[in-house]
């Protein structure tokens, strides 16, 4: 479980915001929403562990990711991935290096042969079966963060903070992700995601949310069986089960 | 995270850029390591000069060509000498008439007036003030010898000369060593600015940027050995083929059979292991530069 306990920040000789409280639980989807400029995104990096903020803290089982021991962050921060919506390419990779990028993060333990196998799988379920050999810089947004996602999912996160990846993605893909999320937070991943507006469909599921500082949290109904999560996501459940 | 996954990092994301400065490493190795086995087998002009200098023990008229021969094989014995060789009266007479021809008539008055002598040559890299003296007062304790010849009034300005050809020699390798760190430094700082998206990917998923100058240290320092020995092995080949096609080379750089010399061979792994340190030492300090520039 991730905590937040009142957290802030100061910007610009000003308050951004301040006393932010949420608990985002093992296997939850949540979706934070809130108009553009409002800290979303810093918010996400805090979650993660790779801004510390201005006032309050976070704490993942029981420990402080900032003022913990190295160990336990290390792990967490290893533990996570984060896909954005816009992510510059200057080295001009192509899909694949994208791949081999994300099995050097998660310590090179998996087999080449392997790797190229998972990656095939990954792209194929996000809608990218022959992106392999394309360039970063000329993908569409939606297919940038496709892309990123299913290479970071190689690595097998357990905590997933994608930052306007759903609205990216565009609608023909939208609900795809949706199901794509519910599996993986069914096997115990923790999604948190950023968006400025909640997608329509989700929003009969997800109610009303709870308001933490200038955010509404919206925490997306996991179903219990894996039927109606198979019914949403088509290929994306099982293919989802197989990369954990 | 795993350690050993991060030591191949460079050759992972940026294979071809690093085997290109690995071919060019190699290239620079090589020809430095052509340039310290010739310093080392010749010493600077130690060697040279070794081959030119000698110490002339004049013996008795009366010391048989036996004797003569017994007490150069006894000079011969000594640390510092690297050959001490007889020369009988008749020799001496013939070599004297090769550097004076026409004084023939000398011999006419009464027989052979030279006597016989022993010519000894130091080892290059005991040609010192203290080794000169240790054989001359050796030489002049024997009775048989009549008169040591070993250049004293010039022996200091020669051993003057040997100082600072080898200081020069060395200084300008020395100088040679330092533009290849710096050489090195560019490019690990050149892979490492076009590899920062990555290192930044990488450190936000929690893999330490120390760990990964660590690792790619380790790595340079791993892959920069046998690149070393690789390059002392093709240096040597070439100066081994130069020393047989040129003999004349022998009298600055010394025989082929020094290659394969005891001291030669650890010398030159103290100098692939410098390599590897300087490789290392050139990643970390390109990574560093590369990271002040982001």
């Amino acid at each position: 479980m991730i905590e937040a306990f009142r957290l802030g920040i100061f910007a610009r000789g000003a308050t951004l915001w301040d006393g932010v409280d949420h608990a985002f639980g093992d296997g939850s989807v949540s979706v934070i929403v809130a108009p553009p400029s409002s800290g979303k995104t810093t918010l996400l990096s805090i979650l993660r562990g790779e801004r510390q903020p201005d006032a309050g803290d976070v704490v993942v089982s029981g420990e402080s990711i900032f003022r913990g021991r190295w160990a336990s962050i290390r792990t967490y921060r290893a533990s996570c991935c984060h896909v954005a919506e816009r992510f510059s390419d200057p080295a001009g990779h192509t899909v694949e290096d994208l791949f081999r990028l994300s099995a050097v993060a998660g310590g090179g333990r998996i087999p080449e042969g392997e790797r190229r196998e998972r990656q095939e799988r990954l792209l194929a379920m996000v809608g990218l079966a022959s992106a392999r050999d394309w360039r970063l810089s000329s993908l569409s947004a939606s297919e940038r963060v496709r892309a990123g996602l299913a290479a970071e999912l190689l690595r097998g996160p357990r905590y997933l903070f994608l930052d306007g990846v759903v609205a990216a993605a565009g609608s023909p893909y939208r609900e795809m992700l949706g199901g794509l999320f519910r599996a993986l937070a069914r096997e115990g991943n923790t999604i948190v995601m950023a968006e400025r507006h909640l997608p329509e469909r989700w929003a009969a599921a997800a109610g009303e949310g709870t308001a933490a500082g200038p955010f509404r949290v919206y925490k997306v109904s996991v179903p219990a069986t894996s039927m109606a999560a198979g019914e949403q996501a088509g290929q994306a459940a099982p293919a989802g089960g197989g990369i954990a | 995270m795993s350690g050993p996954s991060l030591l191949w990092i460079d050759w992972r994301l940026a294979g071809r850029s690093t085997v290109r400065d690995l071919l060019f490493r190699f290239v620079l190795v090589s020809a430095a390591s052509f340039a310290f086995l010739v310093l080392l087998l010749s010493g600077g002009s130690a060697r040279f000069l070794a081959s030119r200098y000698a110490i002339t023990a004049v013996l008795r008229t009366t010391v048989s060509p036996g004797e003569g021969e017994g007490l150069a094989g006894k000079v011969a014995a000594l640390p510092p000498v690297r050959t001490a060789v007889y020369k009988d009266p008749e020799t001496a007479w013939r070599e004297f008439l090769l550097a004076y021809p026409g004084l023939d008539s000398l011999r006419s008055s009464g027989g052979n007036p030279l006597p016989g002598y022993i010519e000894v040559r130091l080892r290059p890299e005991r040609l010192t003030g203290a080794d000169v003296e240790r054989v001359t007062t050796a030489l002049r304790s024997v009775s048989h010898v009549e008169k040591v010849l070993a250049g004293e009034a010039r022996i200091s300005r020669l051993l003057l000369v040997k100082r600072y050809a080898a200081a020069i020699a060395w200084g300008v390798f020395g100088a040679f060593a330092a533009v290849c760190l710096v050489v090195l430094v560019l490019q690990e700082k050149g892979r490492a600015t076009a590899l920062a998206a990555d290192f930044a990917f990488l450190e936000e998923r929690g893999v330490p940027a120390g760990r990964m100058a660590a690792s790619r240290s380790a790595a340079g320092a791993l892959a920069a050995l046998p690149l070393a020995a690789a390059g002392v092995l093709l240096s040597g080949a070439a100066l081994r083929y130069l020393l047989l096609r040129y003999p004349s080379l022998e009298q600055l750089v010394g025989p082929p059979g020094d290659l394969l010399l005891p001291r030669t061979m650890l010398a030159v792994a103290g100098f692939a292991l410098c390599f590897a340190l300087l490789a290392a030492a050139a990643s970390l300090l390109g990574f560093r530069a590369a990271r002040a520039c982001r």
